[in-house]
């Protein structure tokens, strides 16, 4: 570019010449400001267009957002000039209030054009004297301040300088800067709002990036253009480029994504994809199990759309994933322990209870689970066993019959319940199956179930390990992990636990049942021609042994005693009078006593116990066979006298009650005799059998009386069997005392 | 007033009578609490005790027992002792026992001093 001196003044001279180059000048900046968006860059090759062509010295000032004026871009034809100028600029802001041509023009909105500054003006705005000095000294002599307008707003000013006695600045010139202005100052606009973006946009990247959630940014098409390192991870990428560089739809498929239920989500039910619809998701618990490894992750996926804010369509879902996987899986955790320890408290039946135990464990934490109890000859047995699939659950039972492990075994359930320490194979290898196998029938049953991940846990009762619970987990995706062991192991506790108690209690009551036959006939001899049964029924879960007893025994040749009777109490204390009673009216009858005499034998026995008062209630009966019949005589003793029943079903008591045993001295006793004819009933009984039912649904005696009206329709044994239906039924099945019934009836008829 | 299982003791004082007032069930499970009101009820000068059991609904063997030993020992202690008479149920167990031969029972507490 041509500098155009001391040509003479004004705008006549070279006028089309100055236009040339006016057009010039304006088409090489327009190519300049396009060129970059480099606000720095851009400004310091405007300022360089102007020197030499229009001016020996540019300077561009920017107004900042706080409103104070900086210099952006210093051109002079000596660089020295341009330096010095920058560090006076650096060293004295321009007072946007002040005088300078600079301030005015940013303030106003207006160019300004100072054809001839003399050393006063210059003086009247300099920032101080060394300012003063600076343009006095470098012969500012002619100036065009243009300001720089965009978007109705000023960003600064465009200021060229003629130093020295060049020509002055005339209003074309003043044209020409404020064009050039105003081109610069849609460059500067332009670049300003693309730096804003820039550094918002890496702002935002700093924080997206850091972030410890996974968020992705997807657009309409599926594909992702924005994944944080966490996201990376989460979706099983090494770097969020990799994710983004991941054509659309290929990222979903390596994951096996279920929801809480269980049921396999597609892409379509994803929150993002749902927004892309039209619709208003709600965040969405998903399970996500890597298909390539098996792991799990429980995720909770919010999605939000970045919507364009004039068509307000959605151009972009932002999708945040909140991995809750070890809450997740410690509240399973917790609900699954509860409602096992329900099921293994709700019965004493240790094998109903842990086979429900396992079928809980199927399929919340295993695809199959086996229960291995030592039982009381050193043998394990497989207690219970449920698989996902019934028919792997045969294959697993058929595996169990033939192939048995023994305590000797030096793996498996046997080393868990010697050593006492949970084991648990992941990942399990086909050569790994091949190598536990017993032979390969064993193996091809094993490959069936298909076994890809084990856990066993000793099932520890107080002393020992009395058991073993296996869980396995097959064909599937989903392995085992740690959480997983650390839950069967307290489920392998608890169940031991219970198991023992259960054993504990069933080992009672057999020890009790077994008491309660001592104390009471095992058989009842046989009286020619007159048919006995008993039947005897006790309270309750029989923990404890009850007060009733009943006794058939010889007198003589001829006769035979029948008794029934109640201690009052239950336990051991009152299981002791049952045995004192029934010796004592044997020991008296081989004495030859009388019914009376029998029973205040008894009762001088009962008064001579320590500490007293063991009161006992009898019904004491001696039979003598006759030719049609049998001859009883009844005695009793504080006890419901017996029912008779004739063939036609009439019931009538026999006797009256004498002084119940034990306390009051001296007892009195009454006999009563009573002839049987054939096909007549004689039914004694302890008053758990009235008393069933109390307080609102009472069996009582009249009851009673209506079920005996039954008797000759039914044998013996029915009967008895027929009153305590009617008990149990009164009492819900739950009786409070028990019931002891003695029944005798002549044959024939 | 004092609860056990299913029973209610009710205790009061006329000089030197003691009163205890059973309502609900006399059983194994309630008979350590009637024992224990009647030691606590009972002092050094008290004459006569009385049960009153029209509010009793069910006595059994067990209650039968603890009556007839409290009865025993007003007796060594030179203590008067006698019953209300119960319900229906109790009645029929202490006629069929024959206690109720054996022991006062009288129609309100006021007659024991009769």
């Amino acid at each position: 570019m041509e500098h155009s001196t001391g040509s003479g003044g004004g705008a006549g001279s070279g006028g089309s010449e100055e236009r040339r180059r006016a057009i010039d000048l304006l088409v090489e900046a327009g190519a300049v400001l396009a060129s970059s968006l480099d606000l720095t860059t851009t400004m310091g090759q405007v300022a360089k267009l102007t020197v030499p062509a229009l001016a020996d010295l540019c300077v561009i000032d920017l107004r900042d957002e706080d409103g104070s004026i900086r210099e952006v871009a210093v051109v002079a034809a000596d660089a020295g000039t341009a330096r010095e100028l920058e560090d006076l600029r650096a060293r004295f802001q321009l007072d946007p209030e002040g005088a300078h041509p600079v301030a005015r023009v940013i303030r106003s909105g207006e160019p300004a054009l100072l054809p001839s500054m003399t050393s006063a003006l210059l003086s009247s705005f300099a920032q101080g004297s060394e300012h003063a000095r600076f343009m006095i000294e470098h012969n500012y002599h002619s100036a065009v301040v243009a300001p720089l307008l965009a978007r109705g707003r000023t960003l600064g000013a465009l200021s060229v300088l003629r130093l020295g006695d060049g020509e002055p600045y005339a209003s074309e010139d003043l044209e020409l800067v404020c064009e050039l202005a105003r081109r610069a100052a849609l460059a500067i606009d332009n670049a300003r709002l693309y730096s804003e973006v820039r550094q918002v946009e890496q702002r935002l990247e700093a924080v997206l990036v850091n972030l410890a959630e996974a968020i992705t940014v997807v657009d309409e098409h599926g594909q992702t253009v924005f994944a944080n390192q966490a996201a990376a991870e989460l979706l099983g990428a090494d770097t969020p480029s990799e994710l983004m560089s991941a054509a659309a739809g290929t990222i979903m498929p390596r994951f096996l994504v279920l929801d809480e239920q269980g049921t396999e989500l597609d892409l379509e039910s994803m929150p993002g994809r749902r927004l892309f619809a039209g619709e208003h998701p709600e965040p969405l618990l998903v399970r996500n199990i890597v298909r390539a490894t098996g792991e799990e992750r429980w995720l909770i996926v919010r999605s939000s759309p970045i919507t364009d804010p004039e068509t307000e369509r959605i151009l972009y879902v932002v999708n945040v994933f909140e991995n809750i996987t070890e809450v997740k899986r410690a509240q399973l955790a917790e609900s699954f322990m509860a409602e096992a320890s329900r099921v293994l408290a709700s019965s004493m039946d240790y094998s109903e209870t842990l086979l429900r135990v396992a079928r809980l464990a199927v399929p919340q934490i295993a695809d199959w689970c086996a229960v291995d109890v030592v039982n009381d000859r050193g043998e394990i047995e497989l207690v219970a066993a449920h698989h996902i699939d019934p028919d792997k659950l045969a294959a697993a039972e058929r595996i169990d019959r033939r192939h048995r492990p023994t305590l000797d075994d030096a793996i498996g359930v046997a080393e868990v319940i010697r050593s006492g320490h949970a084991q648990m194979f992941t990942d399990i290898q086909p050569d790994a199956l091949a190598a536990y196998a017993r032979d390969d029938e064993h193996l091809e049953l094993l490959s069936e179930i298909g076994a890809r991940a084990v856990i066993i846990v000793p099932m520890a009762g107080a002393a020992k390990t009395i058991g073993a619970i296996t869980l396995v987990s097959s064909d599937s995706i989903r392995s085992f992990t740690e959480a997983d062991l650390a839950l069967a192991v307290r489920l392998g506790r608890r169940a031991g636990t219970a198991v023992e108690n259960a054993r504990l209690y069933t080992e009672r009551t057999r020890i009790a049942h077994v008491l309660q036959r001592a104390l009471l006939p095992e058989s009842l001899p046989e009286v020619p021609g007159v048919e006995v049964q008993s039947l005897y029924s006790a309270a309750g879960e029989l923990n404890e042994v009850g007060g009733d007893f009943y006794d058939v025994f010889d007198y003589d040749d001829a006769r035979a005693m029948l008794v029934i009777g109640d201690v009052c109490g239950k336990g051991p204390r009152a299981a002791g009078v049952t045995a004192l009673a029934r010796h004592t009216l044997r020991a008296a009858a081989i004495g030859g006593q009388s019914p009376t005499d029998m029973l205040g034998t008894l009762h001088q026995a009962l008064l001579r116990q320590p500490p007293g008062a063991d009161l006992c209630t009898v019904c004491l009966i001696m039979l003598a066979r006759e030719a049609q019949g049998a001859r009883l005589t009844v005695a009793l003793a504080g006890h419901p006298p017996p029912l008779l029943i004739r063939a036609d079903g009439e019931v009538e008591r026999v006797g009256r009650s004498g002084t119940v045993l034990g306390v009051i001295d001296p007892v009195s006793i009454d006999e009563h005799e009573i002839t049987l004819g054939a096909g007549e009933t004689l039914l004694m009984y302890t008053d758990g059998v009235i008393e069933a039912g109390r307080p609102d649904n009472l069996l009582g005696e009249d009851g009673l009386l209506e079920l005996c009206a039954a008797a000759p329709g039914l044998s013996l044994e029915s009967f008895l069997e027929h009153i305590e239906r009617a008990a149990l039924t009164r009492a819900r099945g739950a009786l409070r005392d028990d019931i002891a019934l003695l029944g005798l009836r002549i044959a024939g008829r | 007033m004092a609860v056990g299982s299913n029973l209610l003791i009710d205790v009061s004082r006329e000089g030197e009578r003691v009163v205890l007032r059973l309502d609900g069930d006399l059983d194994l499970a309630s008979v350590p609490l009637l024992e224990s009101e009647v030691e606590l009820a009972t002092l050094d000068d008290t004459a006569s005790i009385v049960l009153d059991l029209r509010g009793l609904e069910f006595l059994d063997s067990t209650g039968l027992r603890a009556i007839l030993l409290l009865d025993k020992r007003s007796t060594e202690r030179g203590q008067a002792f006698a019953l209300v008479r119960g319900s229906e149920q109790v009645q029929r167990l202490m006629s069929m026992t024959r206690v109720d031969e054996h022991l006062k029972i009288i129609a309100t507490p006021e007659e024991i001093l009769l």
